[in-house]
């Protein structure tokens, strides 16, 4: 996997090559791309979407309360009663996974957001202005992306107890914020000088306009796409604190706090499905949204090319 | 511990010896509140090592009533009479088979140390360990609990206590060939003096001087009955004047009279020691090398036994001591069944100055709300068993019914009910503890078992420093702590009395203060007669049990466990014969391991 | 050229140079101080007060890192407060562990992502490259953490064929070297290699339709020669460029595998000297980490601006 910060910064470039090369996943099939957005993204859109409604409303689902500890049914396997089994307190793992999901995706979703709206917005000026508000900017992104995250990290959560969602939001935030400022600085550029952004300064289009309703959507695309991946990134990471301890304060369940859990204490070898089970969650989400982040983008980049 | 005083030899140490610990704690030898402590700092990552060493740092002055006399008497023909049960020939770790020499070994240990001078490093569990490998302290601790001879020959005082002489061995060489000598004792002493960390442990000091090439003599202003005891604890330990004088890696290159020497030291990652041929007990060491590796995860450790990267190693959790307790290719040894003296307990610590838990009734509702068969049963896997008092099973000062509320889930409802209209309608409870993978399985089942008495609880795992920063602040509500390792319960008076329970740096993390619980403390540091001091320790085992300024639930058990083919590794002998208390709050000595071949 | 790349220099001086102040704040942000762990819980506030002024903590925070910063250009990094030892021997022992477990786990994700994605290039959206895409989907869903447990539990404990904690440096030789960054460097390798599969995938496919290889296939050479020979270097700068900012941030990314693995690299004596408030050592750990990743992405920016003109303009 993807360790603190290695990430994000690497992915950008996997982005900015693919998005240069024109090339796609296996699912780009050629004559596809055309007749809209195609099955694979409509089955991945379907599983995030169910993902996403079996987290919100997990709290009126017929679920078990995921932090009831059953003494008597402690590590127990996958059963009618636990379909996934329970954990080493005797918690079921089914609730928890789904209860975990919702810390995760908004984890995920709600910082990569953030990180979006600061580090896009902010990635779009600099890209159309260049000269020093781009130098400033490409400096500070740099100056981020290379301070030794762990220590960031390790020294936010000393000072900022306890570690509530909205925390672990506003750190993810900001730790990604960089890279996407770059992805979108960098599409951005690409743009700003195409004909239509300068006809339409000739025309006397405020710059506001410009930014907004020329660059926008066409730099969109690309960084929803990145965007995407960042979700996945930002749930991995989360699991990363989660070793240390330091994720979201227990007993609290979060994708990352099962694995880890799972994990330790020798529960690998005393109940392994306790770390297999999210660790599954993860990946499936993560194909599904990587499917749906290509699919957009060559559906998109073709659109751009046409421009 | 004063029984044995009455047998001493010194014909007035009835006079001064009851009120002599009350002095010192003025004075301020470990009991003094906020001075004294000799082998204690923040672990980098074991909270449980950093508050036990808190409790090793008196050890000078609870150890002295018990071994002063057997010293003196030179032949140790008294002692206290209870003995430990783990560390008799015939239990695994103690062999008393023909050693073979030579061999290497390496041991897994939880921790490295931050340096080898015993007047600024910290020795903890592992800093104990390895000085034991390179140095020798001037006394040692038998099984039973008294003071022996060690490097040095013998210790006397004077009639009233207040000079001690310390006679040394004669032939005895330092790694760099150098001997030891009284003068070198002294330059130790004054190193000792001048340091921040060790300054106050030897203040009652008043003066050290020579006499001959082997001969020290301390002086001091009042009796000082804990002396010898104190020669066996981290300002015991000995070094040459080459690495007292060497101000620039002093700290990392020991030279030491130990039956090992240095080879190499990499912080976090290995020391390594070879066989100083020069050993003043002949026939010692028996291992030509051994290798430190402190291993910090304690899975990590037990994957490197099993793959046999290590062949021995030191482990704090209960988990992992049942894994490897059940694998019939290992052998173990636990401190779980050792009564004299006092080992580590598992506790929550609630803050008696704070709100909620202010409020005996939400103490009580905690204590009652607590199923320690339950945590036992998750947790201990079957090494460890519920102790709900300050003392174990089976020792002396345990009350035979102490008081302590049993789980009642019923009652620590309708006491919550009673309580939480004091409490602005609700009781919540802030637990905190360190980031430790095992600790957060321990507080998650505490936390869901408080919340079924009807209180809300937040779990808050914060990094070692925070964590005991705030714990000697008073800034927590509840912290799941561990402590009270001892070989004596005086040891303990720093954390428990009541003279050490306010002020910006408490000791007394809780902050318990009780006329009643203080007064038998001072009973049972004072006394002379052994009757009237299991009866103050039995009052206060009640006291602790009526405020319920901790709620108990377990023993915190320290095991070490090797392969099959290490030998003898929890039973050495003492220079006069006597079998050493081998394993003890997770310190042992390498000396006398040998391999089979 | 030249002065794009002193303009550049000079940029991630400022920027290493603004790094430091920042890391110097923050540890001295920290709650609690080095006297805690020095002294114990039990000193005397007389006996701290002492110490910090030993230490030279006690006067104000521009002057403590000026003194600092004026030390550092003279090469000395400073003392740590616990263990005596010098800063710079402290990274002199973190800074080989990383850069072995960098390069052997780079050159495991290079030795398995790059025949995977030049099998899967050659015939794109068929069934092994769908395979194998979605396998390394896997392997970055799968937390390092979870792969070194499983990889220590199979192949240290069950068959005891690597140690499962520990270091060996080089001067025990090859052998006992190699196999004791064996299994850290695949648990790292494990999320490169889903990233370099991807990048060199997507570049492969790109050169495969360029005009230069449909010439090459027509003289009739063989498929693994033109791969090789002809496909593999043009498509390889995505590869560069991932790995550059990858090796980067291992140099403290890599804490998990080595706090399971005991391994003292950069990151675990990092979390150390956090938890002990050793302020010097995270000072000097965070500056060569800073100063590792700027150098590193630099070396890859420059090496791309000489490579592919693409680059220059962004």
């Amino acid at each position: 996997m993807v360790d603190l910060g290695s990430g994000s910064a690497a992915l950008e470039r996997v982005r900015d090559f693919e998005t240069a090369k024109g090339v796609a996943e296996p699912t780009t099939i050629p004559g596809n791309s055309s007749s809209g957005l195609g099955l694979v993204f409509w089955i991945s859109f379907a599983w995030v979407l169910l993902m996403v409604l079996l987290a919100i409303f997990a709290s009126v689902l017929p679920l078990k309360d995921p932090n009831f500890q059953d003494y008597n049914a402690v590590n127990i396997g996958p059963s009618l009663h636990h379909l996934l089994g329970t954990d080493d307190l005797g918690r079921d793992l089914l609730s928890r996974i789904i209860f975990g999901s919702r810390v995760s995706l908004i984890i995920g979703f709600a910082s990569v957001g953030l990180a979006l709206l600061v580090g896009g917005l902010l990635g779009l000026w600099a890209g159309y202005r260049g000269r020093w508000v781009d130098s400033i900017l490409n400096a500070a992104s740099l100056v981020v992306l290379a301070f030794p995250a762990l220590l960031a990290i390790l020294v936010i959560e000393a000072f900022w107890v306890p570690r509530s969602l909205l925390k672990l939001t506003i750190i993810f935030a900001v730790a990604g914020a960089p890279s996407l400022f770059r992805v979108i600085r960098a599409t951005t550029l690409s743009f700003a000088t195409r004909e239509f952004v300068v006809a339409a300064r000739t025309m006397g289009a405020t710059t506001w306009r410009i930014l907004f309703r020329e660059l926008l959507p066409n730099v969109l695309p690309a960084a929803i796409s990145f965007a995407l991946i960042g979700v996945a990134v930002a749930i991995i990471l989360e699991g990363s604190l989660a070793f240390l301890g330091l994720s979201i304060s227990l007993p609290t369940a979060s994708l990352g706090n099962i694995v880890n859990e799972g994990v330790q204490n020798n529960n690998l070898s005393l109940n392994s499905f306790i770390a297999l089970w999210p660790s599954l969650y993860i990946f499936i989400i993560l194909v599904a949204l990587n499917l749906m982040a290509d699919r957009l983008r060559t559906r998109f980049d073709v659109r751009a090319g046409n421009l | 511990m004063a029984a044995p005083m009455a047998t001493g030899t010194s014909p007035t140490a009835m006079g001064p010896a009851p009120t002599m610990p009350a002095d010192q704690a003025r004075k301020g030898i470990g009991a003094q509140p906020k001075g004294g402590p000799v082998a204690n700092s923040a672990d980098r990552y074991d909270r449980r090592t950093f508050i036990t060493r808190g409790a090793t740092t008196a050890a000078g002055l609870a150890l002295a009533g018990v071994g002063a006399p057997a010293l003196l008497s030179a032949c140790g023909a008294s002692s206290p009479g209870t003995s430990s049960a783990t560390t008799r020939p015939g239990t695994p770790g103690i062999s008393s088979a023909r050693p073979v020499k030579g061999g290497s070994i390496t041991i897994g240990v939880s921790s490295d140390i931050d340096g080898f001078l015993p007047a600024l490093s910290h020795f903890d569990a592992t800093g104990l360990t390895y000085a034991n490998a390179v140095f020798d302290s001037l006394t040692a601790i038998a099984s039973d609990a008294s003071v022996r001879p060690n490097l040095a020959a013998s210790v006397t005082p004077n009639a009233d206590l207040t000079v001690w002489t310390v006679a040394l061995r004669p032939n005895v060489l330092f790694h760099d060939g150098s001997p030891l000598t009284a003068d070198v004792v002294l330059q130790n002493y004054k190193a000792l003096k001048a340091s921040a960390l060790t300054g106050q442990a030897v203040a009652p000091i008043s003066k050290v001087t020579t006499s001959g090439d082997l001969s020290v003599i301390y002086t001091c202003d009042e009796p000082l009955v804990a002396f010898p005891a104190y020669l066996a604890t981290q300002v015991g330990y000995i070094i040459a004047l080459s690495q007292l004088d060497n101000t620039s890696s002093g700290s990392q290159n020991p030279v030491g009279t130990g039956p090992f020497k240095i080879v190499s030291w990499q912080p976090n990652d290995h020391f390594t020691v070879e066989r100083n041929p020069h050993y003043w007990r002949k026939g010692l060491p028996y291992l030509d090398t051994v290798t430190f590796k402190p291993i910090v995860s304690d899975q990590s450790r037990e994957s490197s036994l099993r793959s046999g990267t290590i062949d021995l190693m030191v482990s704090h959790d209960p988990g992992i001591i049942a894994d490897l307790q059940h694998d019939s290719s290992f052998q173990q040894v636990t401190d779980l069944t050792q009564t004299t003296g006092q080992p580590d307990m598992d506790f929550i610590c609630l803050n008696t100055t704070i709100e909620p838990t202010n409020d005996l009734t939400v103490r009580q509702a905690l204590a009652y709300a607590t199923n320690a068969e339950q945590v036992v049963k998750l947790f201990g896997r079957g090494v460890t068993a519920v102790n709900q008092s300050l003392f174990p099973e089976g020792s002396i000062y345990r009350a035979a019914d102490n008081g302590y509320p049993k789980y009642n889930l019923a009652k620590a409802k309708q006491l919550v009910a009673q309580a939480a209209a004091r409490h602005g309608g609700s009781i919540t409870i802030p637990l905190i503890d360190i980031t430790d993978p095992r600790q957060a399985e321990i507080i998650q089942a505490l936390g869901s078992m408080w919340e079924q008495a009807g209180m809300k609880v937040t779990l808050n795992q914060i990094e070692q420093v925070t964590y005991i920063s705030d714990l000697v602040e008073g800034k927590f509500t509840a912290a799941a702590d561990e402590q009270f390792s001892a070989p004596d319960p005086d040891l303990n008076y720093v954390w428990l009395s009541s003279t050490t329970a306010s002020g910006p740096i408490a000791l007394n993390f809780a902050r318990n203060k009780d006329p009643l619980l203080e007064a038998a403390l001072q009973k049972g540091r004072t006394s002379a007669d052994k009757a009237a001091r299991i009866e103050a320790y039995q009052t206060v085992d009640k006291r602790l049990s009526a405020d319920l300024p901790y709620i108990w639930f377990g023993r915190a058990p320290w095991s070490i466990t090797g392969s099959d083919s290490v030998m003898n590794f929890a039973g050495p002998i003492l220079p006069d014969g006597t079998l050493a208390r081998g394993f003890e709050g997770g310190v042992f000595s390498p000396a006398q391991i040998w391999m089979k071949a | 050229m030249s002065r794009y790349i002193s303009a550049r220099v000079v940029q991630l001086i400022f920027i290493i140079f603004f790094i430091s102040i920042v890391a110097f704040l923050l540890v001295h942000l920290l709650p609690g101080d080095p006297t805690l762990a020095i002294l114990g819980p039990n000193d005397t506030a007389q006996a701290r007060a002492e110490l910090l002024k030993q230490l030279g903590l006690n006067k104000p925070l521009p002057v403590q890192y000026w003194t600092w910063i004026s030390n550092v250009f003279r090469g000395n990094l400073g003392v740590s407060f616990l263990t005596h030892q010098t800063v710079s021997n402290a990274i002199g022992v973190a800074f080989p562990i990383d850069l072995e477990l960098i390069i052997v786990s780079q050159i495991l994700a290079f030795l398995v992502s790059i025949p995977l994605a030049l099998a899967a290039a050659l015939r794109p959206n068929r069934l092994f490259d769908r395979i194998a895409t979605t396998s390394t989907y896997g392997m970055l869903a799968v937390p390092t953490f979870v792969v070194a447990v499983i990889l220590v539990l199979l192949l240290a404990v069950k068959i005891h064929l690597f140690p499962a904690t520990g270091f060996n440096p080089l001067a025990q030789g090859l052998g006992p070297n190699l196999k004791s960054v064996l299994l850290p460097s695949i648990s790292l390798a494990v999320g490169s290699v889903a990233i370099y599969y991807r990048l060199l995938r997507a570049d492969m496919i790109a050169t495969l339709q360029e005009d230069f290889i449909t010439m090459a296939r027509a003289k009739g050479l063989s498929t693994r020669y033109i791969l090789i020979r002809h496909a593999l270097r043009p498509s390889s700068f995505a590869l560069l460029a991932g790995a550059g900012l990858s090796i980067g941030s291992l140099f403290t990314g890599a804490f998990v595998v080595e706090i399971l693995f005991q391994l003292p690299g950069i990151g675990f004596q990092l979390i150390q000297a956090i938890d002990s408030r050793d302020y010097l050592v995270v000072q000097g750990m965070a500056l060569v980490a800073a100063i590792a990743y700027v150098a590193i992405n630099f070396g890859v920016d420059v090496l791309f601006t000489f490579l592919d003109p693409r680059v220059r303009r962004a």
